[in-house]
């Protein structure tokens, strides 16, 4: 090759350096770059250590429980077996939980002089929302026309009715809460917006001074279980 | 023979202490354009291991190649029609046959040395 070949050889390669190098940086995208500032991540490390120190909580409690059944184990007593499985039967919400709480009823709302169809039900949505409400400001049982609401409870609209669970809700409709802290789920429902949410569906939402008593009654009916077998029952695995 | 790795070396030095970066939407056709230039460079050096190297037809069809390509993508992107595969096609096969025939020519070369040598 002649010299001058060469050279505009060497400057066409290097005119494709160039688009290489441009082509790379355009596909490998820098990883994002972490921009916290000194307070957010002091903010997020004591995040972390909080769910650090509830793990190890947790931990420390399941460890109580196995020593406890060891010892009972021992003793040939099934009294902390019980305990244990009440103490499931009441997360599962099959048992009946009394506590301070709110009454709260939702009834129809008609201003004066208003001309309208009559609201014959309420929503599944705007009670999906009064449950979030609910839960937002601390609300530990709920039960809706009596229906408890458990992990597995669904709000749903059913051929035009309303359903919780499996039972239709017509109004007026009660809703019962239980809070640790009543006053303050109280206070929360108070400045929270969903009264007005109510009122747009042409619906009053009364919340009732939090009471020292609430019953709020035992899931009606028992959770399926289709994934879990007891171990005598259970098919034997080869 | 190290002027042209030197050169695009050179180029790829600048190209990343630049910094510059072809907005995502126009990336597709950098990558075409990439591939374009590629092929031909392969086919120069080739054509120059082949004694057929031509200065004017080596630059003119860089840049024609380049262009070609990006013009296909283009219309392909308005037409609706992924066109750019054209372009990957005939450049990906043309690459495979150039590099082919440079890997024969150095072979044919070293079994000749290996020949003299043996023969001296």
């Amino acid at each position: 090759m002649e010299r001058k070949n060469r050279f505009y050889f060497a400057g066409v390669a290097a005119i494709f350096g160039v688009m290489l190098a441009v082509g790379l940086r355009t596909t490998l995208h820098p990883e994002g770059r972490d921009t916290r500032d000194i307070w957010e991540l002091r903010a997020d490390l004591t995040k972390e250590q909080k769910l650090e120190q509830r793990l190890l909580e947790e931990l420390e409690s399941y460890e109580e429980t196995l020593r406890r059944y060891r010892r009972e184990h021992e003793a040939g007593g099934a009294t902390e077996l019980e305990a244990t499985v009440a103490k499931l039967r009441e997360e599962a919400g099959l048992t009946e939980v009394r506590g301070s709480g709110l009454v709260l009823t939702i009834a129809p709302f008609s201003a004066a002089g208003y001309v309208g169809p009559a609201v014959a039900a309420v929503s599944p949505e705007l009670l999906q929302r009064l449950v979030n409400e609910l839960n937002k400001y601390g609300a530990k049982e709920i039960a809706i026309d009596g229906e408890r609401l458990t992990n597995r409870t669904a709000i749903r609209d059913v051929n035009g009715a309303t359903k919780v669970g499996s039972r239709s809700v017509r109004l007026p409709v009660e809703v019962r809460a239980i809070a640790d802290d009543a006053d303050k789920l109280y206070s929360g429902l108070a400045v929270s917006p969903i009264r007005d949410d109510f009122a747009v569906e042409n619906l009053e939402l009364s919340i009732s001074k939090p009471q020292p008593l609430v019953v709020i009654p035992p899931a009606a009916s028992r959770p399926d279980v289709k994934y879990m077998e007891t171990e005598n029952g259970g098919k034997e695995e080869k | 023979m190290w002027l042209p790795l030197l050169g695009l070396l050179l180029g790829f030095a600048i190209g990343v202490l630049a910094g510059w970066e072809v907005p995502d939407e126009y990336s597709h056709y950098l990558s075409i354009a990439i591939l374009a230039a590629f092929d031909t460079l392969i086919g120069g050096w080739r054509a120059h291991l082949q004694r057929t190297y031509d200065e004017t037809v080596f630059i003119t069809g860089f840049f024609f190649n380049i262009v070609l390509a990006a013009t296909l993508t283009f219309l392909g992107v308005h037409l609706g029609v992924d066109l750019y595969l054209a372009a990957v096609f005939a450049f990906g096969v043309r690459l495979f046959q150039n590099i082919a025939i440079i890997r024969r020519l150095w072979l044919a070369e070293w079994a000749k040395r290996r020949y003299n040598r043996e023969k001296s």
